[in-house]
């Protein structure tokens, strides 16, 4: 009899604990999904919009809009200060919006002769940004401490603006830039081997999505102007005046840009 | 309807306080008046208004749910354990009152492969490392020269300050940063030419522990209220 009720006892109890399931297996979506890049494309991919975005900001928005007596500034956050990010701040503004949003890329800017020095390369990261330097190829490892696929991109001096203002900077430490020169590297880190398609899309659309925020944050700063001229905001550029364009319209020129490349390698792998 | 035999008499109703006891506890410690003595420790300053849900958000499915799940686990027939009771507090947790565009050292640019080395020291990844919770105070890090590990080689261009930023970090003085320089750069206030116009090291300490905050109290941004951040997550 005993030994029925400790049987019966025991059954209870497994029925119990499994009378409710477990907590749902979180399946990720795309456990079933092929995966249909490797890590490196991706970041080749999400690099190469960076670059055109990044150009585009710098010419067209920083150098064309300089010549509207529009200011750029590093402290462009700081109330007292009425102007809009400099290239490399525009770029950590898009690294913070990524990391906000649920995408595990991280991005961040380098290099050997940077304007603070807290940005200046260390350990492997110098070595590799020395080879970089010599030939301009991106740089694949794997960070084995933080457990995250890592690439480094040659970040060039595009425009006229990236080579004056770091040249005449008053806490430069190389004055004589030049355009085209390798002025540091952008370094890219994602968990995953290999991606589905759909996590490739999530990275991209990170990115997109970064441009604008920071992008909008510019624009919110110049609500708050009081000194300075506002440009208008609409669908012109500072080329043609004090204009700004919209996010909006400033995005879809980016993706006018960069969509060709990017196109090419989603569709070579939907084949 | 259960005959209990007299040797065992003792035992039973042992079991049964036992289980009125237990299922009590259970029921009060888990009621919103008594957590201040389920917490590990008084909140840090600014803290003391939350409910421990602000942090501790409850796991996901019910405690039989979790138990089963993490014993399928162990057994192999699952691949991944769940939490048990409440989720892990992250860096998340705080940033979804804390964060801030004008961030001067947010803790995410600090994964970057370059700060390997600093972070070693000083594991600026998290904010736990500066600001452990459940201590009464501002700030816990234990020693404030953390700017040596990333800052060695800080020059100034036309430096304002009397004695100069260089002939300070030759001299190893690290505590003197924090006397002009709040870490994450979130007060408006002009900053000092002359060393012995800095805030004393004493008063700042007294900040760390909780005090009153030498740097002013305007702030470009304040973090959210636990009512204002339950609007952020679609609770009203």
């Amino acid at each position: 009899m005993k030994s029925i009720m400790k049987q019966l006892s025991a059954l209870a109890l497994i029925f119990i604990l499994n009378s409710c399931g477990g907590v749902p297996e979180e399946k990720t979506a795309d456990a079933s999904e092929e995966k249909a890049f490797a890590v490196e494309e991706v970041l080749e991919m999400v690099a190469k919009e960076n670059d055109v975005t990044r150009t585009l900001y710098t010419k067209a928005i920083v150098g064309k809009g300089k010549k509207q007596g529009m200011k750029f500034d590093e402290d462009w956050r700081k109330d007292d200060v009425e102007a809009g990010p400099l290239p490399a701040l525009f770029l950590r503004g898009v690294a913070t919006s990524i990391r906000k949003g649920p995408v595990p890329l991280g991005l961040y800017l380098g290099s050997d002769y940077p304007i603070n020095a807290a940005n200046k390369f260390q350990g492997q990261q110098a070595e590799l940004f020395t080879e970089i330097k010599k030939n301009q190829e991106p740089k694949f490892f794997y960070d084995e401490e933080q457990k995250l696929h890592t690439a480094m991109f040659a970040d060039l001096a595009s425009a006229g603006a990236c080579v004056t203002c770091h040249n005449d900077h008053p806490q430069t430490s190389k004055s004589d830039w030049k355009l085209g020169d390798v002025m540091g590297a952008t370094t890219w880190q994602y968990p995953k081997d290999s991606l589905t398609y759909k996590e490739t899309v999530a990275v991209l659309n990170s990115y997109a999505k970064g441009t604008v925020d920071i992008y909008m944050e510019y624009l919110d700063e110049i609500k708050a102007f009081e000194k300075s001229k506002k440009p208008e905001i609409g669908d012109k550029w500072p080329a043609e005046g004090n204009y700004l364009p919209t996010p909006e319209v400033f995005l879809d020129s980016v993706r006018k840009l960069s969509s060709y490349e990017t196109m090419k390698h989603l569709v070579a792998s939907a084949k | 309807m259960f005959k209990v035999s007299p040797l065992r008499k003792r035992q039973v109703i042992g079991g049964i306080i036992g289980v009125i006891l237990g299922v009590s506890l259970f029921y009060i410690f888990t009621l919103d008046a008594t957590e201040d003595y389920v917490s590990i420790g008084p909140m840090n300053v600014g803290h003391e208004p939350l409910n421990c849900f602000a942090c501790h958000a409850d796991a996901k499915g019910n405690l039989i749910q979790q138990l089963q799940s993490n014993i399928s686990h162990t057994f192999g027939a699952r691949e991944e354990g769940v939490e048990f009771g409440t989720q892990d507090v992250t860096v998340d947790n705080c940033l979804q009152c804390h964060d801030r565009p004008n961030d001067r050292h947010p803790t995410y640019r600090f994964s970057e492969p370059r700060f390997k080395d600093a972070i070693k020291h000083i594991d600026a990844t998290t904010c736990i490392t500066c600001h452990t919770e459940h201590k009464e105070e501002r700030v816990s890090v234990e020693s404030i020269n953390y700017c040596m590990n990333c800052h060695q080689d800080l020059t100034v261009e036309n430096d304002p300050l009397d004695i100069s930023h260089e002939a300070l970090i030759a001299k190893e003085q690290w505590f003197t940063c924090i006397q002009c320089h709040d870490f994450h750069g979130n007060h408006k206030y002009d900053v000092p030419e002359k060393m012995s116009d800095t805030i004393p090291m004493h008063i700042i300490q007294a900040y760390f522990d909780g005090g009153e905050d030498p740097y002013g109290t305007d702030k470009k941004y304040i973090a959210l209220s636990q009512e204002e951040w339950l609007k952020t997550i679609g609770v009203e």
